[in-house]
C-alpha cells in the first residue's frame, strides 16, 4: 500500500481558502457554538427583544392613533382597566370555553383516529393521508369552506340537516349568539383534530407488541387493554400535545377573526382575538400589550401546572 | 375460544374501517364541495334547489379571478415571503439544528427548551413591537420584513424538526470521516447532510406551508398590494368587494393546491419528522 | 506502523472520573487488546487515542509525535467501528476510498488501492454497491478494506465483531489475525471478549473502573492474574474461588480447606506472610481431574453440564461450589460423592481483602 501523503499538500492558496479556514475553525472547541450564533442573533432580534419591547410596552401609553397623548410610564394603568373591563372578563370566559371544548373533541377524535391507523388495516394508509390533510390547510380557507358550507341561504349543511329532518329551515350558524360558538369550535376542530392523531399514532409505535401479547393471555379485553396500557404509556405524548395545542388555541386568533371576528355582539370574543383588535383597529399598543402578557402569563401557569399534575400522576 | 376471538378481531376491524372511511369524508368533504363550487356556474351556487352534482361546469371564477383581480400578485408576494423564510431557516437552522444534534455543551438543554417556550409567547405580544420596530428600520409592508418575522415561530420549529433527523444519523459516521481526513465541517457537509437529505426536504416543506398560509403576521405586517400574501388579500377582498362564491372558491383551491401536492409528496418523511421532534420534546 | 505510549492519560465528565492515570506502552507492530466489562473507560481511551475526544491530562504519542493537539484527520490513523460507520450515500468504491479522497491521492492511485485492499478482503464483486445492500459480514469486510487502503500508522479497532452471529465472529477474528499478522500495522483492539483478547492480542490491557488491573500478554493473563477481577474476567468457564487458610506443613505451605490440604508451590516470597492468614484459591476448572492421585478435593455432585467436547462438573465441596471439567464421556450422577485431583501448581493465590495475587 502506498503512503497517503502526510500532511496534506499546503500550497499558499490553501492559507487564505476560507473554507479551508473554516473546516480548521471546525476542529475547535468553539464550533458548536458558532453553529448556534447566527439563528440565535436572529431570534434574539426577532423574539427576544420584541418580546421584552411588547412586555414594557404594557407599562406605557401606546396609540399609535393619538400621537398627543405620548409614551409616557403609565405603570399598571393598561391592568387595571382590564379588571374593569366587562369585555376582558368575557373574553376570558369564552377562551377557556373554546380552549377547553376544542381540546376535548380534537383529542377524542384524534385518538380513535390514531386507534383505528394503528391496526395498519389494509388501503388505509391513503386514508391516513386524508385524515392528516385538514391539518395542513390554511385557516383562510378552512374557514371560508365552511363558510360556505354553513352559509345561511346555501349551505350545503343546512340542505342536508333539513333534507334528513333534523333541521326544520336552514340556520345562520355565524349570526346567532347561541350557535356561533359551537359553529366555530366544530370548524377548529375539523382543523386540528390530526394534531392529536400525529403525535398520538407516534406515541403507538412505541408501545412494544410484547405487552398487548401479554395482555391478551391474562386475559384482559380490548377496552381493558387500552385502559390499562394504551393510555398510561401514552401519557407523556398526551400531556406534550394537549400543552402545545393549548398555547396554539390561546394565542392565535385566526381562525375565529376570519369566521366570525369575535360576534355577533361578544358571542366569540376571545382574549388573543381582542388583543389583536385592540392592536389592529384601535392601534392602543399598551392595552394590547397588557392583555398579550396576562395571556401568556396564565398560559406558563398552565403549563406548569399541568406539567406538575402529570407528573404527580406518574409517580 | 378460538372462533370467539377471530370473531372480535373481525369487528374491531369492521369498526376501524368504518370510523376512518367517516373521518376521511368528514375531511375531505369541505374540499370536495369547495372545488365544485369553484367549477360551478353562477345560477347553480345560489340557487333554491341545492345543486349536489352539477352538470354544467366552467372556469370561468378561475379566469375572473386570475385577470381581474390582483390575485396573481398576491401569489407572487406569497412565493417570495415562503422562499426567503425557508432560505433564512436552511441558512441559519440547519447548523444549529446540527450542533443541538451532536454536541453536548453547557446550557444545551436551556437553549433548546428556549427554543420551545418561543411558542408560549402570544402572536400579538411579538407583532405588535415587530410592527414598530420593522417601520423603524423600514421593513414594514415589504416581503422581507415579512420573511423575517416568519423565522420567529418557524426557525424554532425547523431547529426542532430537522435535529430528529439528524439524530437518526449515526454519530459514528463523523468519527469515521474525521479519522478519514475530514474535518467537522466537512463531515457534515459530505457525511451528515447527505444522510438527513429527505429530512431536511420535509422539514423545508413543513415550515413552507406554515409560512405560505400565515395570515396574522401578513396582516398586520404588511400594507399595501406591493407585499401583501394572498391570505390576506382574499381575505380583503371577501370583505371589500362582496366577492362572489365561486371566486372565492376558486381562490381557495388555487391557494391550497401547492400544499395539497407537496404534503402528498413529502408526507411519509414528514409525518415521521413531525412525531419525531414531538415525542422527545 | 509506530509504536504507541499513552502517558497518564485521565479523563472526566464533570466529576465522574472515568479514566485515572493511564499508561500503556506498545511495541510497533503489536496487538494491544483493551479488554473489559462495558463502563470500564476502554472505549473511551480509544476514543482518546482517536482524538475523537479529548484527555483530561497525560499524552498519548504515536511514533515520535506527541499528538494530542493534533486533529484526528491528521494523526494518521484508521478506525473500525462497532455499527461499521459506513456512508450510507456512497458506493462501497468511494467508501474505501474515502481516506484517500480526502487526503487528495490522485483518482488512479486511489483506484489501484481501493481494489488492491478489495482484493485482500475478498469483497471485489461489491464495490459498486451501497452499504444497505450488504449483511453484516460483508459490512465488516468493507469497513476493514476502508482502514487498511489508507496504510495507517495505527489501527484502532471498537468492538467490530460484536454485532456479528457467532459463525462470522469467528470467521472475521481470524480475518483479522491474518490481516496483522500480513500487515504487521499496530492495533488497539477494544472488546468485551476474552476469547478475542486472547486469540488476537500480543498485549491485553484489562480495564475496571478506569483503571487497567493488568497489562500483559495473554497467557499471563491467563495464568498468572494480577488480581481476583481478572482472574474472574477471563476464563469460561470463570477460575473457582476456594477460601482456605494457608498452613506451613513438611517444610512447605498448605491449603487447608475442610478436611482436605492442597500442598502448594510456585508461589511468590510474600506467600511467607499470609501464613495462619485466610487466602483464596484461584483454581481453573481444566486443573481439576477425576482421580485420586495428587491432593484432592471431594465434593458431592450438583449439576452436569455436558458442553459436547467436556462436560462441566459443579460440586459441592464443604459449602463452596466448584466447577470442573471432565471429559466428555466422564458423566458423574448427581447426589454422588466424587473425589478430584488438583494441579497444585496452576493454583493462584489471593489476599481476599485486597483480591490482589499473592
Amino acid at each position: 500500500m502506498s503512503r497517503a501523503a502526510y500532511p496534506p499538500p499546503r500550497t499558499i492558496w490553501d492559507g487564505i481558502n476560507p473554507i479551508r479556514m473554516i473546516g480548521e475553525l471546525s476542529e475547535t472547541r468553539y464550533w458548536m457554538y458558532l453553529l448556534l450564533l447566527p439563528s440565535a442573533m436572529l431570534i434574539t432580534a426577532v423574539v427576544l427583544y420584541p418580546t421584552v419591547y411588547g412586555m414594557q410596552m404594557s407599562f406605557r401609553e401606546m396609540r399609535l392613533n393619538r400621537p398627543d397623548l405620548g409614551t409616557d410610564w403609565v405603570l399598571f394603568k393598561h391592568y387595571a382597566r382590564m379588571l374593569a373591563d366587562p369585555i376582558f372578563w368575557t373574553s376570558l370566559r369564552n377562551t377557556a370555553v373554546w380552549v377547553t371544548s376544542s381540546i376535548a373533541l380534537e383529542f377524542l377524535i384524534g385518538l380513535i383516529a390514531a386507534l383505528a391507523l394503528n391496526r395498519n388495516l389494509p388501503g388505509t394508509k391513503l386514508l391516513a393521508v386524508l385524515i392528516l390533510l385538514p391539518y395542513f390547510l390554511p385557516n383562510v380557507v378552512a374557514g371560508h369552506m365552511w363558510a360556505l358550507m354553513l352559509d345561511p341561504r346555501m349551505g350545503v349543511i343546512n340542505d342536508l340537516l333539513v333534507k334528513t329532518g333534523l333541521l326544520v329551515g336552514y340556520k345562520a350558524w355565524f349570526a346567532d349568539p347561541a350557535t356561533a360558538m359551537a359553529a366555530a369550535i366544530i370548524v377548529e376542530t375539523w382543523h386540528s383534530f390530526p394534531f392529536f392523531t400525529l403525535l398520538i399514532m407516534a406515541g403507538l409505535k412505541g408501545i412494544p407488541a410484547d405487552l398487548y401479547k401479554a395482555a391478551d393471555i391474562d386475559g384482559a379485553g380490548a377496552l381493558a387493554q387500552l385502559r390499562l396500557i394504551t393510555l398510561p404509556m401514552l401519557k407523556t405524548i398526551i400531556a406534550a400535545a394537549v400543552i402545545l395545542r393549548v398555547i396554539g388555541l390561546v394565542n392565535s386568533p385566526d381562525l375565529l377573526l376570519i369566521l366570525t371576528s369575535g360576534g355577533p355582539g361578544r358571542s366569540t370574543q376571545v382574549l388573543s382575538l381582542y388583543a389583536f383588535q385592540m392592536a389592529y383597529k384601535d392601534f392602543n399598543f399598551g392595552y394590547a400589550g397588557a392583555l398579550s402578557v396576562v395571556m401568556f402569563v396564565l398560559l406558563m401557569l398552565f403549563a406548569w401546572a399541568y406539567i406538575r399534575l402529570s407528573k404527580v400522576n406518574q409517580d | 375460544m378460538a372462533q370467539t376471538r377471530s370473531g372480535s378481531k373481525l369487528l374491531w376491524d369492521v369498526i376501524s374501517y368504518a370510523v376512518l372511511v367517516l373521518l376521511a369524508l368528514v375531511c375531505v368533504f369541505p374540499i370536495i364541495w369547495t372545488f365544485l363550487t369553484s367549477i360551478k356556474v353562477e345560477e347553480d351556487i345560489v340557487t333554491r334547489e341545492m345543486v349536489y352534482f352539477p352538470t354544467r361546469f366552467t372556469f370561468d371564477w378561475y379566469v375572473r379571478l386570475w385577470s381581474q383581480s390582483g390575485y396573481p400578485v398576491l401569489v407572487m408576494n406569497s412565493l417570495m415571503v415562503t422562499s426567503l423564510t425557508v432560505l433564512i431557516c436552511l441558512l441559519t437552522g440547519t447548523i444549529a439544528s446540527y450542533a443541538f444534534s451532536r454536541f453536548h455543551f453547557p446550557g444545551r438543554t436551556q437553549l433548546m427548551l428556549g427554543y420551545l417556550v418561543v411558542r408560549m409567547f402570544p402572536a400579538v405580544l411579538m407583532i405588535i413591537p415587530l410592527f414598530i420596530v420593522m417601520r423603524q428600520v423600514g421593513l414594514l409592508d415589504s416581503t422581507h420584513g415579512l420573511a423575517i418575522a416568519y423565522t420567529s415561530f418557524l426557525l424554532p420549529l425547523f431547529v426542532w424538526m430537522l435535529k430528529g433527523f439528524f439524530d437518526a444519523a449515526p454519530k459514528e459516521l463523523e468519527s469515521a470521516a474525521r479519522i478519514d481526513g475530514s474535518t467537522r465541517l466537512g463531515a457534515m457537509f459530505r457525511i451528515v447532510i447527505p444522510i438527513a437529505r429527505n429530512g431536511l426536504v420535509a422539514t423545508c416543506v413543513f415550515v413552507a406551508i406554515a409560512a405560505w398560509n400565515e395570515y396574522l403576521f401578513a396582516l398586520m405586517l404588511t400594507t399595501s398590494q406591493g407585499s401583501r400574501t394572498w391570505p390576506v388579500g382574499l381575505q380583503l377582498m371577501v370583505g371589500e368587494f362582496q366577492l362572489p362564491w365561486g371566486m372565492l372558491a376558486a381562490g381557495g383551491m388555487i391557494s391550497i393546491l401547492p400544499v395539497i401536492v407537496l404534503f402528498a409528496i413529502v408526507q411519509r418523511v414528514m409525518v415521521a419528522g413531525i412525531t419525531a421532534g414531538a415525542v422527545k420534546g | 506502523m509506530a509504536t504507541l505510549s499513552i502517558k497518564g492519560v485521565r479523563k472526566s465528565f464533570g466529576s465522574v472520573e472515568v479514566l485515572k492515570n493511564i499508561d500503556i506502552d506498545l511495541e510497533d507492530g503489536g496487538f494491544l487488546v483493551l479488554l473489559g466489562p462495558s463502563g470500564c473507560g476502554k472505549s473511551t481511551l480509544l476514543s482518546i487515542i482517536a482524538g475523537l475526544e479529548s484527555s483530561s491530562g497525560g499524552d498519548i504519542v504515536i511514533g515520535e509525535r506527541n499528538v494530542n493537539d493534533v486533529h484526528p484527520k491528521d494523526r494518521n490513523i484508521a478506525m473500525v467501528f462497532q455499527s461499521y460507520a459506513l456512508y450510507p450515500t456512497m458506493s462501497v468504491r468511494r467508501n474505501i476510498g474515502f481516506g484517500l479522497e480526502m487526503r487528495k491521492v490522485d483518482p488512479q492511485t486511489r483506484e489501484s488501492e481501493v481494489n488492491k485492499a478489495a482484493e485482500m478482503l475478498q469483497i471485489e464483486h461489491l464495490l459498486d454497491r451501497k452499504p444497505g445492500q450488504l449483511s453484516g459480514g460483508q459490512r465488516q469486510r468493507v469497513a476493514m478494506g476502508r482502514a487498511i487502503v489508507r496504510d495507517p500508522d495505527l489501527f484502532l479497532f471498537d468492538e467490530p465483531l460484536s454485532n456479528l452471529d457467532a459463525k462470522l465472529r469467528v470467521e472475521m477474528r481470524t480475518e483479522i489475525k491474518r490481516l496483522h499478522d500480513r500487515l504487521g500495522t499496530t492495533v488497539v483492539y477494544v472488546t468485551h471478549d476474552q476469547i478475542e483478547a486472547m486469540t488476537l492480542g500480543t498485549r491485553v490491557a484489562v480495564m475496571k473502573g478506569g483503571v487497567i488491573q493488568q497489562l500483559a500478554e495473554p497467557q499471563t493473563i491467563y495464568e498468572k492474574p494480577a488480581n481476583m477481577f481478572v482472574a474472574g474476567f477471563i476464563g469460561s468457564p470463570t477460575m473457582n474461588f476456594l477460601a482456605g487458610r494457608l498452613e506451613r506443613a513438611d517444610g512447605g505451605l498448605v491449603l487447608s480447606h475442610g478436611d482436605a490440604a492442597l500442598p502448594l508451590t510456585e508461589l511468590t516470597q510474600d506467600a511467607g506472610a499470609y501464613v495462619g492468614k485466610q487466602v483464596v484459591a484461584g483454581i481453573r476448572p481444566e486443573t481439576l481431574h477425576p482421580g485420586s492421585g495428587g491432593s484432592t478435593l471431594t465434593g458431592t455432585v450438583d449439576v452436569v453440564e455436558p458442553t459436547g467436547p467436556d462436560t462441566m462438573v459443579i460440586l459441592n465441596v464443604g459449602g463452596q461450589m466448584l466447577t470442573a471439567r471432565v471429559g466428555s464421556r466422564d458423566r458423574p450422577k448427581l447426589g454422588e460423592a466424587m473425589t478430584l485431583s488438583v494441579d497444585t501448581a496452576a493454583i493462584n493465590l489471593f489476599d481476599p481483602d485486597s483480591g490482589d495475587r499473592i
